[in-house]
């Protein structure tokens, strides 16, 4: 009896999400043309870690409390990023003489810089949105980490 | 194509069978991404996020049956960043209580029945898991308990009995609801 009448109220609901809460249309949209982004021509250094979906304990034992916090890995390279005002602080491990650029949305290069001896660089960052980093190191194959928000 | 196919050749930038990928996929990630019950406007964006994700990890996916649990994990985690990094407008559930359930003038204008507007208002009472596995299961014709159970960390096996008794907390809320407005009696 109550399987029915569950069954029915189901059927209803569906009716009402799909009216009130549909996939927006800017959504799918995105979602289609994101494939113009895929990688052509770089190794992906995906997004291990990230203090955002860290416990405050676990960022208190680490230290790292109030500080944004990325690491990216590829098979060869891992890059650290802190987010600060204005700015990204990375680090390149292996330490590498490279270029880093910061991608945008649609693209376009926002910011680059050269590494140090230590493969520490520093970016400038203006405004929060969806970045990502391209790393180019001579005699290398370039490097793209995920996207991330900031 | 089949699903196998359809991952090839969109990683080989066939934009027709990527196009298919997303229509068939796009109710459940964005069901997913609305769970923590964020907003419309942070789910957008956390779906836009699974997104990027499955066009970076396109020509790496080996088991294609497995990809609508892969995107419901995903967005689950991109939910959980965003509130993480954003928060979100209402803080806690104890808040919930005393907020009307109706505040999207869209979703209130859209509500022409009253019928509607009573299983509306009885939904946003439910827990935010009840409301998630609900807005999961109504997403798809067929849903994929596997997606389901990774979307919301659950053991398939616990999909079915949660459901029912999610579904009877939401007759017991349209009933409370019927009987505050004195339509039935």
């Amino acid at each position: 009896m109550n399987a029915d009448a569950n069954d029915e109220l189901f059927e209803e609901l569906r009716s009402v999400l799909h009216r009130t809460d549909p996939v927006p249309a800017e959504v799918t949209d995105f979602a289609k043309t994101a494939l113009g982004w895929r990688r052509l021509d770089a190794e992906l250094a995906e997004l291990l870690e990230d203090s955002a979906l860290e416990s405050e304990a676990h960022a208190l034992a680490r230290g790292t409390a109030g500080v944004r916090s990325l690491t990216f890995r590829s098979d060869e390279l891992t890059i650290d990023v802190e987010v600060q005002p204005g700015m990204l602080l990375g680090q390149l491990a292996p330490a590498a003489a490279a270029t880093i650029e910061l991608q945008v949305e649609n693209g376009d290069v926002a910011a680059s810089a050269e590494s140090d001896a230590l493969g520490r660089f520093r970016l400038p960052v203006e405004g929060d949105g969806r970045f990502r980093l391209r790393v180019l190191r001579p005699g290398a194959s370039a490097v793209e980490t995920s996207w991330f928000s900031i | 194509m089949n699903l196998d196919q359809l991952i090839r050749a969109a990683a080989a930038g066939d934009q027709a069978a990527w196009n298919e990928l997303v229509e068939r996929f796009q109710g459940l990630v964005w069901a997913t991404a609305r769970s923590f019950r964020l907003s419309r406007a942070d789910a957008a964006d956390v779906a836009q996020t699974t997104w990027l994700r499955l066009v970076e990890n396109l020509d790496r996916i080996r088991e294609p049956e497995r990809l609508a649990g892969w995107l419901a994990t995903t967005a689950r985690r991109e939910a959980l960043r965003h509130l993480r990094l954003h928060g979100r407008e209402l803080a806690s559930d104890e808040a919930d209580l005393f907020e009307s359930p109706v505040d999207d003038p869209l979703e209130v204008a859209l509500l022409a029945e009253e019928r509607d507007t009573t299983l509306w208002r009885a939904f946003a009472q439910l827990s935010e898991r009840c409301q998630t596995l609900l807005r999961l299961l109504v997403s798809e014709d067929e849903p994929s308990y596997e997606a389901i159970g990774a979307a919301l960390e659950m053991p398939i096996g616990a999909i079915g009995p949660t459901r029912m008794r999610c579904l009877d907390k939401l007759r017991a809320f349209v009933g409370a609801d019927s009987a505050l407005q004195g339509g039935a009696a």
